[in-house]
């Protein structure tokens, strides 16, 4: 669905959701800087505003990682993931705010270029309390930068979904760069143990989700890959399978493979989206399409092709029915080919 | 999800019930964020209260950027720039000269330096000691005095001639007030860059009953400390030296070797 780029994809709903990040950035920076300015006389906005876009930044960045795993739990979640990616770039945005004033004001209008004194100005390393701090923001920096750059669709398709994947994973070594960053920076210069806890309960938080959901499906699926691979896998009496919608069959590679009833018709595809790789067997079927329930992409069940004037394409499956039974054939067929969906109620030789 | 024999049953939704990205959200996910948004709002406002509420106290110190101020007296060039007055009961003033931005080093003076002048600058002011912040161009900021006013050179003494204490190497600039706080492992690499700029760099310490003390931080020899000293500064360290009283400052003299991370 996305042979045609556009700079930036917006709709009503994306608007609402860039408004509805943006209000909360600001609400929070907003009173940020007015308590700070209220709490002491001297109190210096400049350091002040470098302080609230670096824990603004972080907030952003710990809410997005707790969307995914939230979203696992509870499908109210889901609507938050939808536009996940503007809320990416906008945290990069602040982060480069943070970057930028903070660069400007503690290692600008020097004897040395600015970006040398970042990695010169802070002398000593050896100790935890003296590391660089500064360096590891950084690397975190330049992790949600490449990852900003690269978030349009274009890089998706051009640089491969599972590079792409990779290269976003990366989120969490930055998140994590970001934990120390703070622990060795800010943490050391102010001693209200209110820093400590808050940073311990979003660490905790997102790591925390992310093993509850991760054990679960892991589980799940060692279980499923205990019982040996045969040429065909049963999966369900095909009234089992909900009408309109999946039952999702774990092969023993890994793989998994979403079997859709819509009525009397039975198909196999992929449970892998071609947008972001979005679990398609927790969608649905609209208008006899598969429906990916991330960004709401579309397949026709038969053959894995988005419907014109889209072309995109996934792999199929082959089944059969036995004794009342749907079997799936687990080699997956070439992205795009039809096959003939199973009817209930119609026998082999009426299917031929 | 749900696992069932062999096969995963994705949860159950109801027909209104499933999100897509760009259709109209379904009343129960509308129903949601309805109450999500003000609550998260409310909670971004509450963190952003508590965690700048929570914020050590920046320190004293101003930098009077609105207005200009001028003193006048003997410019002095080493072993930092300043201008060192006596007021009508003969006590001596000093008001150390810093350029703007972070590159004190690079100040003319060389014509200046020893003569009595009147300097134009900004005030940074921190407890009643003054620094004042001048541009680099002599010219621009140096003015003959009057010709009566005179200043008796400054004899410096030993106060003690050798001493061990605890402390943090300060840039003068900062900590009296350009940046508040100007001071702590965030603002250390700026502190630092500040020295290599030629920043006069003060001792700050304090006495057993919690008074403050800022000495003018020499080398052994009175003169301008090295770059050696940047691995200590905004640091926690011991530093052994003799303090020296020059005019109303007190100078400590370390040589670079003295210092110790504590
Ligand atoms: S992952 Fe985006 S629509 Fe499927």
């Amino acid at each position: 669905m996305g042979h045609q780029y556009q700079a930036i994809q917006w709709n009503k709903g994306k608007v609402q959701y860039d408004i509805a990040i943006v209000t909360f950035a600001v609400i929070y920076i907003a009173i940020f800087m007015a308590v700070g300015l209220m709490a002491f006389a001297t109190s210096d906005p400049i350091v002040l505003m470098i302080r609230a876009l670096g824990t603004c930044a972080f907030l952003l960045l710990t809410f997005i990682l707790l969307i995914g795993p939230l979203a696992r739990i509870s499908d109210r979640f889901k609507p938050m993931l939808y536009n996940r990616r503007h809320f990416g770039v906008f945290t990069f945005l602040v982060a480069l705010a943070h970057f930028g004033l903070a660069l400007t004001w503690y290692h600008g209008f020097g004897p040395l270029n600015p970006l040398v004194s970042l990695f010169l100005s802070n002398q000593s390393g050896g100790t935890f309390p003296g590391f660089p701090f500064e360096l590891l923001g950084l690397a975190a920096f330049i992790i949600l930068l490449l990852m900003a750059a690269t978030s349009h669709d274009f890089w998706l398709n051009n640089l491969s979904a599972p590079v792409w994947k990779a290269l976003h994973m990366l989120v969490y070594v930055a998140y994590g760069l970001l934990v120390i960053h703070i622990a060795a920076g800010a943490l050391v210069t102010e001693k209200s143990p209110v820093y400590p806890v808050l940073v311990i309960a979003a660490f905790g938080l997102v790591s925390g989700l992310h093993l509850i959901t991760g054990l679960r499906e892991a589980k799940n699926d060692a279980l499923l890959n205990k019982m040996e691979a045969k040429s065909w896998v049963s999966v369900a009496a095909p009234n089992d399978i909900p009408d309109k919608r999946a039952v999702i069959v774990p092969l023993p590679g890994g793989e998994r493979v979403a079997v859709f009833r819509d009525g009397k018709k039975i198909s196999a595809v992929t449970n892998v989206c071609r947008h972001q790789n979005g679990p398609l067997g927790e969608g649905r079927i609209i208008d006899g399409c598969v429906t990916c329930p991330w960004h709401g992409w579309q397949y026709r069940m038969e053959d894995g092709i988005s419907p014109p004037p889209f072309t995109e394409k996934i792999a199929t499956y082959n089944l059969k029915m036995m004794n009342g039974m749907v079997f799936l054939n687990p080699d997956a067929n070439a992205p795009g080919t039809y096959v003939d969906p199973l009817v209930i109620g119609q026998t082999a030789e009426q299917r031929s | 999800m749900k696992r069932a024999g062999s096969i995963l049953i994705p949860r159950p939704h109801r027909e209104d019930d499933f999100f897509i990205g760009w259709a109209k959200p379904p009343a129960v996910d509308r129903r949601f964020l309805l109450g999500a948004v003000p609550t998260i709002a409310a909670f971004s406002g509450g963190l952003g209260w508590l965690v700048a509420n929570e914020l050590a106290d920046p320190g004293a110190g101003s930098w009077q950027t609105s207005s200009t101020h001028t003193v006048t007296g003997q410019l002095v060039r080493d072993p930092y720039p300043m201008i060192r007055s006596v007021d009508p009961n003969g006590n001596y003033k000093t008001t150390l000269v810093v350029a703007m931005g972070k590159c004190t080093s690079s100040l003319e003076l060389a014509m200046a330096a020893g003569g009595v002048h009147t300097g134009t600058g900004v005030l940074i002011e921190r407890r009643g000691r003054h620094m004042l912040e001048v541009p680099f161009d002599d010219a621009a900021w140096l003015s003959p005095a009057p010709t009566n006013v005179t200043i008796p050179d400054v004899v410096s003494e030993v106060v003690i001639e050798s001493i061990s204490l605890q402390g943090m190497i300060m840039d003068t600039k900062c900590f009296f007030g350009v940046m508040r706080p100007g001071r702590g492992k965030t603002h250390k690499a700026c502190a630092s860059l500040c020295i290599r700029g030629g920043i006069p760099p003060s001792f700050w310490a304090h006495t057993k009953d919690g008074r403050e003390v800022v000495m003018l931080l020499t080398d052994e020899n009175g003169n301008a400390v090295s770059t050696d000293i940047l691995p200590f500064v905004a640091e926690a360290v011991e530093a052994e030296g003799s303090v020296v009283r020059s005019g109303d400052w007190l100078q400590f003299r370390v040589a670079t070797s003295k210092y110790r991370l504590i």
